[in-house]
């Protein structure tokens, strides 16, 4: 299997001299293609930075990520906001749908940045809707849904550009049981039906539950990677 | 193309997310345009009525006399009347009328007071069509012809002299010989303009005056009327190549206060422009700023989403756009609307003594000035563009790893 996301030698520093923090110490890591991985840790552990650097959200200190192939290092900005929409889907803990935006606009925004043709991204972004089950809410804006239907819009939103990797933090941390039941189900059968690659970071023992690949760590280490 | 279909539709949405902040912004944009229109309309209305006012009692547009006249006002610089050339230049149609008038420094004396006065010898008929003067008379007639020996004075001046209609003074003006000739006119109209205008001038027929002072034919000053400003300059030009060895003069130099008058208008208009241009950029830019901070958050979002620093510059810079355009647009409304509800013209007479000095008519008709409509709210605009370009820089600026710390 290809490795999608490469991680080698990764630090990251956040502060100079004595109130300097080690986020991450020398991470060498790969997520294959296909993976349910989950990277789990106390808070503090690394897995919130660890995960900027790999959806080029922040640079590493020292070490170099590569994403489908292509390295971060020395990016310009606009090349990584490329690289982002191309090939990265972020789901976040706190939902971060665009407020004025209806349910599809904020699907179809990730299809607009990429200049899809406005038949296709409408299409396509009923379509994602659809697969998290919000067929028929396309036209509610966010203050019209609950948690849950947010976090759906959130990951149809992920997926829709048919990104190489999806990278969610925390993406249950506001949910109620069955929501987060409901989700994790959604997520792991994407995975499944369609090989989209997950990387997960959660404390909640009920994703870990699904996880084909568990990933431990520790000030900024991994202290263990497992496969079920 | 494709950016502004992204952003516009977004932009116009960010607007209305805080409609109270919004519209306060709008009022600002606004009021502000409106009262720029509005008081450029004002002063331009009162600037105009101020000049039609002072130029239709004795100046006009222009003036021709012999060199010399206007340094020193006496018998001796005289001319006569346009003939040839000049009178072919003067009959030209851009010329709307044109008198010939004889002006002399005289004394003035009743049975109780000598003072000071300018008489004017006017043929009446002519009079009629350049002068507002015989449409002053607030007692008695105007002149019936350049022979009528009568005079009409100004109100104030009668009230000093303590004279009335009917009665009789003593006019003195050095005749062509040299000697002080002295006659007597009855008092036959009064009329009523501002005081110092009224103190000044007495007007009787030209031919009676001229004979009074033994000249026959000669005049000291040719007035014309020029009804489109514009090509004041181009006669003026003219008239001085067909007369070369006359003095000739358009209102701007005859009245130096009208001329300073007519020069600073534009300048307060720009300054009470500038005034509320700055009342508009801190408005603005205290908008967009707090606009702006407020959603930090969502901005690092739309940047890890994959929007460009560019596209959130754009999209803080289109919201500034479209929210300066709209508050333009209705101040533009506002402004004519204003000038338009007012088209009937802002009656002054109530406060007629009061703004005697300012010259101006009863009546100030505000126009649009279709320039005001262009100029004025393309710089409001720019300004307010300009200004929340900072703001924007600021949310281009933003690292979008901030947003993702911030949502977990």
């Amino acid at each position: 299997m290809k490795a999608i996301v490469s991680c080698k030698g990764v630090t990251k520093v956040f502060g100079k001299g004595e109130l300097a923090v080690h986020a991450l110490r020398g991470i060498d890591l790969d997520i294959m293609e296909g993976d349910f991985a989950t990277l789990a840790g106390p808070s503090g552990s690394g897995k919130t930075t660890l995960l900027n650097m790999i959806g080029a959200l922040d640079h590493p200190t020292e070490g170099e990520v590569t994403v489908d192939g292509q390295s971060l290092s020395g990016m310009s900005k606009g090349a990584l906001s490329d690289l982002r929409l191309e090939k990265v889907g972020f789901i976040f803990q706190a939902y971060n749908l665009v407020p004025v935006l209806s349910a599809r606009e904020n699907v179809e925004f990730v299809l607009r940045l990429a200049k899809v043709p406005a038949a296709e991204r409408r299409a396509r972004a009923d379509a994602a809707l659809a697969e998290v089950g919000l067929q028929g809410m396309e036209s509610r804006r966010p203050s019209a849904m609950s948690g849950g239907q947010q976090q759906r819009v959130a990951i149809a939103r992920a997926l829709v550009g048919r990104p190489r990797v999806v990278l969610a933090d925390e993406p249950t941390a506001n949910l109620d049981s069955k929501t987060t039941a409901e989700l994790v189900d959604l997520m792991y059968r994407l995975n499944q039906e369609s090989g989209i690659t997950f990387l997960i970071g959660t404390h909640d023992p009920r994703v870990m539950d699904h996880s084909k690949r568990h990933i431990e760590m520790e000030d900024g280490q991994i202290i263990s990677d497992t496969r079920s | 193309m494709e950016d502004f279909k992204l952003l516009a539709p977004l932009a116009w949405r960010n607007l209305w997310r805080n409609p109270r902040r919004t519209v306060i912004t709008l009022i600002v944009v606004s009021v502000g345009l409106w009262s720029i229109l509005a008081v450029a309309s004002f002063i331009t209305a009162w600037a105009q009525s101020s000049r039609d006012a002072t130029l239709r009692l004795l100046i006009a547009q222009g003036q021709i006399h012999a060199e010399g006249y206007l340094d020193n006002p006496n018998i001796n610089r005289l001319m006569d009347p346009p003939e040839g050339a000049l009178l072919a230049a003067l009959n030209q149609p851009d010329i709307s009328n044109w008198v010939v008038r004889l002006e002399l420094p005289a004394v003035v004396q009743s049975e109780y007071k000598t003072l000071p006065a300018s008489v004017v010898g006017v043929v009446p008929e002519d009079e009629r069509r350049i002068s507002s003067v015989p449409d002053k008379l607030v007692q008695g007639r105007y002149l019936s012809g350049p022979e009528d020996d009568g005079a009409v004075i100004g109100l104030n001046l009668a009230k000093r002299l303590k004279t009335a209609l009917g009665r009789r003074v003593i006019l003195m003006i050095t005749a062509e010989d040299g000697w002080l000739e002295e006659r007597s006119f009855d008092v036959v109209g009064i009329y009523d303009a501002d005081t110092a205008f009224e103190d000044t001038y007495i007007f009787t027929g030209q031919a009676a005056m001229q004979e009074m002072v033994g000249l026959e034919n000669k005049i000291a000053q040719i007035a014309f009327e020029v009804p489109d400003d514009t090509k004041l300059d181009g006669v003026v030009a003219r008239l001085q190549a067909a007369a070369p060895t006359l003095d000739t003069r358009q209102w701007r130099k005859l009245s130096l206060i009208m001329g300073a008058m007519d020069a600073t208008m534009g300048g307060v208009i720009f300054v009470w422009m500038g005034v509320m241009m700055v009342m508009i950029s801190i408005g603005v830019i205290n908008t967009q700023l707090m606009a702006v901070f407020e959603r930090i958050h969502e901005f690092g979002l739309l940047r890890a989403l994959g929007l460009k620093p560019g596209h959130v510059l754009a999209l803080v810079a289109l919201e500034s756009l479209l929210l300066i355009g709209l508050g333009v647009l209705i101040g533009m409304a506002m402004g004519a609307g204003t000038v338009w509800g007012l088209s009937d013209g802002i009656d002054l007479s109530a406060f007629g003594k009061a703004l005697e000095a300012f010259k101006t008519g009863d009546v100030l008709y505000l126009q649009i000035q279709p320039m005001d409509y262009v100029i004025f709210p393309l710089a409001i605009w720019l300004l307010g563009v300009v200004v929340a370009l900072w703001p924007a820089w600021r949310a281009a600026k933003i690292s979008p790893v901030e947003a993702m710390r911030s949502a977990t």
